[in-house]
């Protein structure tokens, strides 16, 4: 056997306190970097491609021929920026407990795995990751400096938002027969559903005594859940009128909104209360 | 590791869609509004644009002289339903290279300029 003595490098170790110093805190939603191979327009830009071609200004709808293109793709580039904001959370809160700073890593771990899942859908339904742009809006959520209002939007916000979404795939996945889309996203929505209740908990946790900054992190969430509201385009599954969706030579009748997966969210530990708070500011919303 | 044989013989899930087909007549739209900026022309630019989209189709090639550039690599491509981002990187032997962005359309019948940007120094396809 060879010698297996490793030599010393002169060279100092690169430690985190290194790290901490010459890496920038707080990544503004102006700076999220990109490959230059790569489209990121901010989501106006998107909205306002969408209105010139006489379409509504939010994303692919359950109508729409590239429905399920577009939704796997913007799922998919969302769970990039999970992954980067989960990673963002650990490092811009150094001071946060350390079980927090394991459970960000771990949600790392998890949207990395998404990310590619979401990947290898795309070339399933014909499409690839920058067949459309890219928009920054899911990075404008963790636009803030509090450990508590970062997992309230990321974890309670987006991800919730995020079993709504993936609910509504898997239906549409078992009424076109199609078991790897149904199952694949299933094994996601099991994380996001984690993923979730972790923020719940942290979110508790981390405003315990302190029902002001409690109220804070709720108050964040809310505006993330508004903003998600797309003009009241969204109902509850029952309320979701049916309309002819055609996908992959198969014509089936499914839901023309965004629905709330009620189920979902239970399962994740958002109360009765919580879920019809969502139900109702869709509804509101539907009627301006 | 054992040997696990020829990865590249198995079956798994295979593709249930096409890939959509980007329409030549973009393609060529978007090489002709690319040639329009490396040689500098302005009214060119602004003839292909959409009304509200003129100025900034224009500005595209402010300060382009005949000469500066002769080149054009188109570094990305993405849609927007049936509209088209196309960023692209201008070269040539007498200036420093711009990277543009631009959204064409199809309107009344032909391909046109709905949205552009100059991304040169920026440090991704939006970011600054």
């Amino acid at each position: 056997m060879g010698d297996l003595r490793i030599e010393k490098s002169n060279r100092p170790p690169l430690g985190l306190d290194e790290v901490e110093k010459t890496m920038q805190k707080f990544i503004p939603v102006d700076k999220l970097a990109r490959p230059e191979n790569h489209i990121l327009v901010p989501l106006e830009d998107i909205q306002q491609a969408r209105i010139d071609q006489k379409l509504l200004p939010f994303n692919a709808m359950p109508y729409e021929d590239d429905f399920l293109k577009g939704r796997l793709h913007g799922i998919c580039a969302g769970e990039f920026q999970a992954m980067e904001a989960a990673g963002r959370s650990l490092f811009d809160f150094p001071d946060a407990p350390w079980e927090f700073q394991l459970d960000m890593a771990r949600q790392v771990w998890d949207e990395s795995r998404h990310a590619e899942i979401y990947m290898k859908l795309l070339e399933y339904v014909g499409s690839y990751l920058g067949e459309f742009p890219e928009s920054e809006v899911l990075w404008s959520c963790t636009q803030v400096d509090d450990p508590a209002c970062r997992v309230a939007g990321i974890n309670r916000g987006l991800e919730g938002l995020a079993c709504d979404v993936f609910e509504q795939i898997i239906r549409l996945a078992q009424k076109m027969g199609d078991p790897v889309i149904e199952r694949a996203v299933d094994y996601v929505l099991a994380d996001e559903i984690t993923h979730v209740r972790m923020g719940s908990q942290w979110m508790r946790k981390l405003t315990e005594g302190d029902p002001a900054r409690l109220k804070k992190a709720q108050d964040f969430q809310a505006n993330i859940d508004t903003l998600f509201n797309f003009g009241g385009g969204r109902t509850s599954q029952e309320d979701a009128r049916q309309i002819p969706q055609r996908l992959a030579e198969k014509e089936i009748q499914f839901d023309a909104t965004l629905t709330i997966a009620k189920e979902a969210r239970l399962l994740a530990g958002f109360t009765e209360e919580e879920i019809e708070r969502i139900v109702r500011a869709a509804s509101r919303s539907a009627a301006y | 590791m054992p040997e696990l044989g020829n990865r590249a013989n198995v079956m798994g899930p295979q593709p249930i869609a096409q890939r959509s087909p980007v329409p030549a007549a973009m393609t060529a739209a978007a090489e002709q509004v690319l040639k329009l900026i490396e040689s500098g022309d302005r009214a060119g630019l602004e003839a292909m644009a959409f009304e509200r989209a003129r100025a900034d189709a224009s500005a595209l090639a402010q300060g382009v002289q005949p000469g500066m550039y002769d080149e054009h690599e188109i570094v990305a491509q993405a849609r927007a339903n049936q509209h088209y981002y196309i960023k692209a990187r201008i070269i040539g032997p007498g200036a420093a290279p711009i990277l543009i962005q631009i959204r064409l359309g199809e309107h009344e019948g032909r391909w046109v300029i709905f949205e552009s940007k100059n991304l040169t120094g920026r440090r991704s396809a939006w970011t600054k």
